[in-house]
């Protein structure tokens, strides 16, 4: 029975998609992020040979028709390497956003939901954790590990991408808290828990889309900072140490501009595009700025 | 926290001087014996509990101790040798930056017409804004550095340059900052541009500006005097906060430029473990962006006049 008061509004939800895709920003963003997405999802398998070890190939190559975009100083191909740091570059960054928002979700629905005690606790943690200084304490941690995998990468950043969704959660959920169909709700019986899942998940949903893709971006820049500065995982190949090995090697001043410019070249292709889809996602979701056309 | 965390770290910072003593090679004392001198110098050999309270009491006298890597210097003298390069550079970028974005943003949100010249700057400040500074240094080093070598690669000076406050020096420092500058300036100029302009094009519609209007004053006094002033608050306290931030904000543009600044420091006293440095240096950024919050707060009472603290 409680299901069926639930259905329609995903469905609704469902319905309006293809009208929200006619938002440009959306449609664009989504576009190039999805394309590159699929690039390093499919992109590995297409590999015959480890794009990670030193020498397969003659180095610094200029580019030419079996090696795309060349090779690096340690003999491998720079395309091949781009494929590859894509897919654990966003490995790690989508896995850190995806925690962070899920717990900034959870802590967010609780602080605003439940308010007084509860509230004041959790509020006043996210703000003193807001002011903390990120990146020198994520360098700190960073180098703390000794062995940097992936999946640390991601848990490292994830210890600071749960802030800012808790606090633009909370705020929302005050927002709807106090409207007529959550009073229906109590008034029907319905527990809390319930309420929070069926009642305000469905109208969040939109909001948290838009808080997703700026962890998504967030945890994709904070995650190259700290490589740049070669504090990423050292035994493989992400698009932020491609840019720290390239440094190291003054590829610049060498000339080997097949070696850098890529890397930077698909670093700023999906900034730009997650920013865009946020944009996108944002206007839709914002009553002020709703733009779905038609 | 401040105290806490760089401890929590594995790995100890005298082991790292002394491996670095023994592959200079000039291990003539015994290396145990060297290590534990080290220690109890450092009061590293002290449990933690012990060495919380005397740095809170080294503290309390304004002392932030010694540095571990670099021996004999103190932290103060450290950060105050750092602290100049950062705060010139930084206050400087993010003024003009701020300046240039608020202005040029005010007057492209107050154009409503589409054209050609605003759809440019808009997709220029969206695209600037998406790329971090580090991503800009790269290809400005690229452009300026090696394709037309007008800007030096790195450093804050030319080595070897006795710094002073002579004109030649000066000029060297300025030309050593153009790159970094140049770097920060473009990348948070989006920033500014973008919040600006979502201001004031959301003021168009108020009636106090309809009214404005309706006087019959002329567009650019509708600016400047009614839409501008109640724009630039939030934009005041965007300013205020990463003026706060910039102790702790350049870390990596330091490393790319090897710039002797406080993120230059910061970065290789978290990477040699040097607990003091660490410490001072998170002091004092936690006081800078503290103290940015509360000049926000006196900066209201002044250019909004709607607030005023202790009244009803």
């Amino acid at each position: 029975m409680r299901y069926k008061v639930r259905l329609p509004k995903l469905r609704g939800f469902a319905e309006r998609i293809p009208r929200y895709f006619r938002n440009w920003n959306l449609r664009i963003g989504f576009t190039v992020f999805s394309s590159i997405v699929l690039m390093a999802t499919i992109g590995p398998f297409l590999i015959p040979y480890n794009p990670i070890r030193f020498g397969t190939f003659k180095p610094n190559l200029p580019p030419d028709s079996t090696h795309l975009l060349g090779t690096d100083s340690f003999g491998r191909d720079v395309l091949a390497q781009i494929v590859v740091g894509t897919n654990q570059s966003l490995t790690i960054a989508v896995t850190a956003a995806l925690i962070g928002t899920l717990v900034g979700m959870l802590l967010g629905f609780m602080a605003g939901y439940y308010g007084g005690f509860i509230d004041a606790i959790l509020r006043s943690i996210t703000d003193i954790w807001l002011v903390i200084p990120m990146l020198p304490m994520l360098i700190l941690i960073a180098s703390m590990a000794r062995r940097t995998e992936i999946w640390v990468m991601s848990l490292v950043l994830s210890l600071f991408s749960w802030a800012w969704p808790a606090r633009q959660v909370r705020g929302q959920t005050l927002s709807l808290k106090n409207r007529e169909f959550i009073y229906m709700a109590k008034l029907s019986g319905m527990g809390n828990t319930e309420i929070i899942f069926t009642e305000i998940m469905p109208h969040m949903l939109g909001w948290i889309l838009t808080v997703l893709t700026s962890a998504v971006l967030w945890a994709m820049m904070a995650e190259s900072g700290l490589e740049i500065l070669g504090l990423g995982p050292q035994h493989t190949i992400t698009l932020g140490m491609m840019l720290y090995w390239s440094n190291l090697y003054a590829s610049i001043f060498r000339g080997l501009w097949w070696w850098w410019s890529p890397t930077i070249v698909m670093l700023i292709l999906i900034f730009t595009s997650l920013y865009i889809m946020h944009i996108g996602v944002t206007e839709i979701v914002n009553p002020r700025t709703r733009k779905e056309g038609g | 926290m401040n105290f806490v965390i760089p401890r929590l770290a594995p790995g100890d910072p005298i082991e790292v001087i002394a491996g670095r003593l023994m592959a200079q090679g000039g291990s003539s004392v015994d290396l145990k014996e060297l290590v534990l001198e080290y220690r109890r110098m450092f009061g590293l050999d002290q449990d933690i509990p012990t060495q919380l309270l005397s740095y809170m009491g080294q503290l309390l006298q304004g002392n932030l101790g010694y540095s571990i890597t670099v021996f004999p210097a103190k932290v103060q003298d450290l950060i105050l040798n750092a602290l100049p390069w950062t705060i010139g550079l930084l206050s400087l970028t993010t003024i003009i930056s701020w300046t240039l974005g608020t202005f040029f943003g005010a007057v492209s949100g107050w154009r409503s017409k589409k054209s050609r010249l605003h759809d440019a700057l808009n997709s220029i400040a969206l695209s600037l804004y998406a790329i971090p500074y580090w991503l800009m240094a790269i290809i400005l080093i690229f452009l300026l550095a090696y394709v037309i070598g007008i800007f030096p690669l790195s450093g804050g000076y030319t080595p070897g340059a006795t710094p002073g406050l002579t004109l030649d020096f000066l000029k060297d420092v300025l030309w050593h900052a153009g790159l970094p500058a140049l770097s920060i300036v473009t990348t948070s100029l989006g920033w500014w541009y973008i919040s600006m302009k979502a201001m004031i094009a959301s003021l168009r519609g108020e009636d106090f500006i309809i009214l404005a209007e309706a006087k019959g004053l002329d567009q650019s006094q509708i600016l400047w005097k009614h839409a501008f002033r109640n724009a630039i608050i939030p934009q005041v306290t965007g300013l205020a906060l990463s003026l706060g931030n910039i102790m702790g904000g350049s870390i990596i543009m330091e490393s790319i430029f090897a710039y002797p600044g406080l993120g230059w420091l910061l970065y290789h006293a978290i990477i040699s473990l040097d607990y003091p440095v660490i410490q001072g240096i998170t002091l004092l950024i936690i006081i800078s962006v503290t103290s940015a919050t509360l000049l926000i707060d006196l900066i209201y009472l002044v250019i909004d006049p709607r607030i005023k603290y202790g009244e009803q």
